[in-house]
């Protein structure tokens, strides 16, 4: 690297200026800590073993000496013995390593006083010599810095903490303006605190893209707390070395480091004559920083600068402490939220009305303006959304990726195109899968970031042209290229939330596996009652068996006993005695024919079935030939269409059915022509029949109709219960109301299902099945 | 000489005064032998001692020994097997009716409750078996 012409100062050394120049072309490579340029307000020296090696080039003007007259003589040149003694003695005693300390302030080469701060580097003492304004009371440090964490420790939350924070800087410095930035993730920083002169903008919420402050600006800020440019306009001052060998010197430590032109020309574009600021660091990680602006230069002097770096330190610890508790805190109300929803859960039947009903819902749970749970084909939305028919298509795509049951993307449009349509409503989701085959999911949706905030700045505003024509990288056309970065992005999804998210999931399945299991007690317990209801079922059919059996003999004893004393005693006896007991002889035979009845229904749950394929035309022949005699004698008119089907039937059961439906239908029927009609509606063929529910499609419907005297709707069920009549007992014909519970019970053992339909007065028809 | 009994096998005393009845209606004076239950008509029968029966009425429905059981006693003894045994019980069930078939009775009648076919039925029955049919004659007493 050779020096130019016009930085060649005269003298006796040999000298080189070093450091690549930067412009504004090539920030993002730009070596910041290596900028081979102090900023002029005061002299930076650099010794190697006692020795001068390099030197800022602005040492005529400071202290009347040329560069090379500095480099000869070196510290000896610059300072009274004593203070020169005072010094070395320092500098071979404090531990300086890349930590800068004040050393005394002094009176340079016979000139005013200058705050004389020292640090050892990779082997090199930097002594940095920064002018005294003269006239200005010395502040204690550490008594400022008291007086202001006393009024940081009330402040209750970060909020407020920050806002104390940007006050007593502001008061300590006198800076025009003094902001708090809080870097997101992303690297984006946003003003959480502000405190300015009453006439400026307020820059308090805005957001800042990372552009703005490139990485390596940020590694340094970890490193070294504190920066200021004392005049944005500054001429930056070289640094010369002895030869041109010379590695340009690292200045990481350096208050004096020269600033990058990028970021002069930021805080030009932005009004701003001087600035300086104090980083706020968790752990290593940059969280913040305290941003100071000055209208106009303004140099802040050593003693007010540790000051700041000092209240810089202690927040930086405060603020830690205060997020990691806001970040508990949401941790916390994550879980609450989650405890009240999974309590809701366990008590709501419907697990929807759970996951979004009105108290805990899944806002409540994830930070986000919008969700959606689709459960068993319902989708309900809550809260900013995309339209129902794109969250329904959404599901579709959900579908289609690799397992995961805890999908989230801040992107979406990038992965599932169709998402650009809503972008400001979900350009971020989190979805937790419940069922991939039945489309069951639980969304969250964030909008895309620059829906959300206020930036700094027009991002629309056209690149900025330099004075000389050349188009150059300004600020806000960095913040147009981040712009390209986040459209469509949304804020990111937290540790914290993805792991809300899988606990929800757990718990939401655990619900449905214990309600899988219930259901599946209670089929058990189902199937138990059923085998028992069976069971008892037979009990009841041989209980009733036996019990009949019984009871025949005592009926008998009493008959025959009536009989005897009718025969034996009737003479002797008046009318009413013989009337009374013929009345006996009648009522044993009326209990004989229901306990017959009863034999009969308890007979047909008993006995074995023997199905087979049978006839239907031959069955009915064959009942109405046992018939016949009764259907002539009321000259019934019997109709039966040729053409019935075979169905696999117990024969002997079936003839019954047909048989005590014909009869009833003749019996129970006042018309001068009796008409009973017998058909077979074959699948497919049932018309508008409606039809009880359970009875198959390709169930063949038989039925048997009449013209007789109709039954009530109210009755429609009652006829079939056992010895339930609807007539007083010798009306038409008499019967022990057994027929029709006989014909049911015969259906149902055919796995069929038997209703009436009949309109009062005017006729009835009995539907039935004999095939499940 | 040993008059040859109808024997009775009925615990009930009203379905037997019925038979009895019956019989009178019928103008019947044959001799007749009840035994009330399953157990008192095998003593019966085992004892050598006493007349063959000319048939056996027998009921199913007995308290201890039931009717089924004492006809398979009587198809099993060498000495009874030919007896004639008609069943008259309440039961209408098949399995009765071919149980009973099964272990060789001559014939299975069902009790109506009804006097006037309880009497007709008997009155057919015993024309049957003590006037019509030819019965077997006793076994040789050893």
């Amino acid at each position: 690297m050779t020096g130019r012409s016009g930085d060649q100062p005269p003298g006796a050394v040999r000298t080189a200026r070093l450091g690549a120049p930067v412009d504004l072309t090539n920030c993002d490579r730009e070596p910041i800590h290596i900028p081979g340029a102090a900023q002029p307000h005061g002299v930076m020296l650099v010794l190697r073993d006692g020795q001068p090696e390099q030197v800022s080039g602005n040492t005529a003007g400071h202290f009347g000496l040329e560069v090379a007259q500095v480099l000869d003589g070196g510290l000896g040149v610059l300072l009274e013995p004593e203070v020169l003694e005072r010094v070395q003695a320092s500098l071979r005693s404090e531990a300086l390593d890349d930590s800068p300390l004040f050393l005394l302030s002094t009176p340079v080469a016979g000139r005013g006083l200058f705050d004389l701060i020292a640090h050892r580097r990779a082997g090199l003492t930097i002594l940095e010599f920064e002018a005294v304004t003269s006239g200005r009371p010395r502040v204690d440090a550490y008594a400022e810095v008291r007086r202001a964490m006393n009024r940081l420790n009330s402040a209750a939350s970060l909020s407020e903490f920050t806002s104390v924070l940007a006050r007593e800087v502001r008061q300590l410095t006198g800076f025009d303006r003094v902001m708090v930035y809080q870097f997101g993730e992303d690297g984006t920083g946003t003003v959480i605190a502000e405190e300015r002169r009453d006439d400026l903008t307020p820059f308090l919420g805005l957001r800042y893209p990372a552009s703005d402050i490139p990485q390596q600006a940020r590694a340094l800020y970890v490193q070294n707390m504190l920066r200021i440019i004392a005049d944005v306009g500054y001429e930056p001052a070289p640094m010369f070395a002895r030869g041109p060998e010379q590695e340009p010197l690292d200045m990481s430590y350096c208050v004096l480091r020269s600033v990058s032109p990028i970021h002069l020309q930021y805080l030009k574009n932005m009004g701003v004559g001087a600035s300086m600021s104090v980083s706020l660091v968790r752990g290593q990680e940059l969280w913040g920083l305290i941003a100071c602006h000055h209208q106009t230069p303004r140099h802040l002097p050593y003693d007010l600068r540790s000051a700041c770096e000092l209240l810089g330190q202690v927040a930086s610890v405060q603020v830690s402490a205060r997020q990691e508790q806001l970040n508990q805190s949401y941790r916390l109300n994550l879980k609450t939220a989650q405890a009240q929803l999974v309590e809701r859960m366990a008590e709501e039947r419907d697990l929807l009305e759970a996951l979004v009903g009105s108290d805990t819902n899944l806002l409540q749970l994830i930070d986000a303006p919008g969700a959606a749970v689709t459960l068993h084909g319902e989708t309900v939305l809550l809260g900013v959304t995309p339209p129902r028919e794109q969250v329904q298509a959404l599901l579709a795509w959900l579908d289609t990726q690799p397992d995961g049951d805890v999908l989230h993307t801040t992107t979406l449009a990038r992965e599932y195109p169709p998402a650009a349509a809503f972008s400001a409503q979900a350009s971020g989701l989190l979805a937790v899968r419940l069922s991939r085959s039945r489309h069951d999911y639980v969304m969250w949706f964030r909008p895309e970031e620059l829906q959300t905030v206020t930036w700094g700045g027009d991002p629309t505003k056209p690149v900025e042209v330099a004075p000389d024509g050349s188009d150059r990288l300004t600020p806000r056309r960095s913040f147009e290229a981040w712009m390209e970065t986040v459209r469509g992005r949304s804020r990111p999804w937290q540790a914290e939330e993805l792991a809300a998210a899988r606990a929800l999931r757990r718990a939401i399945m655990s619900v449905v596996l214990r309600r899988v299991e219930e259901l599946g007690a209670l089929n058990d317990h189902l199937e138990r009652s059923n085998a028992d209801l069976e069971r008892s079922n037979a009990d009841l059919d041989a209980f009733a068996y036996i019990a009949s059996h019984d009871l025949k003999e005592p009926l008998r004893g009493l008959h025959n006993y009536s009989v005897f004393l009718l025969e034996a005693y009737e003479h002797q006896l008046d009318e009413d005695g013989a009337a009374k007991l013929r009345t006996l002889v009648r009522l044993t035979q009326r209990m004989d024919a229901l306990i017959d009845s009863l034999l009969l229904y308890s007979r047909v749950g008993r006995v074995d079935l023997s199905f087979r394929p049978t006839d239907l035309n031959d069955l009915l022949r064959d009942v109405l030939d046992v018939l016949s005699p009764r259907l002539e004698q009321l000259r019934v008119q019997v109709q039966v269409p040729p053409d019935l089907p075979t169905l696999t039937v117990d024969r002997v059961r079936t003839g019954e059915v047909f048989s005590n439906l014909v009869t009833n239908a003749m019996k129970y029927n006042d018309s001068p022509q009796p008409t009973v009609q017998i058909g077979a509606l074959r699948p497919g063929g049932r018309g508008d029949l409606r039809v009880p529910p359970g009875v198959p499609e390709h169930a063949t419907v038989l039925f048997v109709r009449d013209n007789g005297i109709g039954i009530r709707e109210k009755h429609f069920e009652n006829i079939f219960r056992i010895f339930k009549r609807l007539h007083t007992r010798d009306q038409f014909g008499g019967g022990t109301g057994a027929g029709l519970t006989i014909v049911r019970k015969i259906v149902e053992r055919h796995g069929g299902q038997i209703w009436v339909d009949s309109e009062y007065g005017q006729g009835s028809v009995f539907y039935f099945t004999l095939e499940a | 000489m040993n008059v040859r009994p109808v024997l009775i096998v009925e615990d009930s005393d009203e379905d037997f005064e019925a038979m009895r009845w019956a019989m009178r209606r019928l103008g019947r004076h044959d001799p007749l032998e009840r035994c009330c239950d399953g157990d008192e008509a095998t003593e019966r029968l085992r004892d050598r001692d006493r007349p063959w029966p000319r048939v056996v009425l027998l009921d199913l429905n007995l308290p201890g020994t039931d009717g089924l059981e004492v006809l398979a006693f009587i198809r099993r003894d060498p000495q009874l097997r030919s007896l004639p045994v008609v069943v008259l019980s309440t039961s209408a069930s098949e399995e009765d009716v071919n149980a009973c078939y099964d272990l060789g009775v001559n014939a299975y009648l069902i009790k109506p409750v009804n006097f006037e076919q309880f009497t007709e039925q008997l009155r057919v029955t015993l024309d049957f078996w003590l006037d019509l049919a030819r019965l077997p004659e006793p076994p040789e007493r050893p």
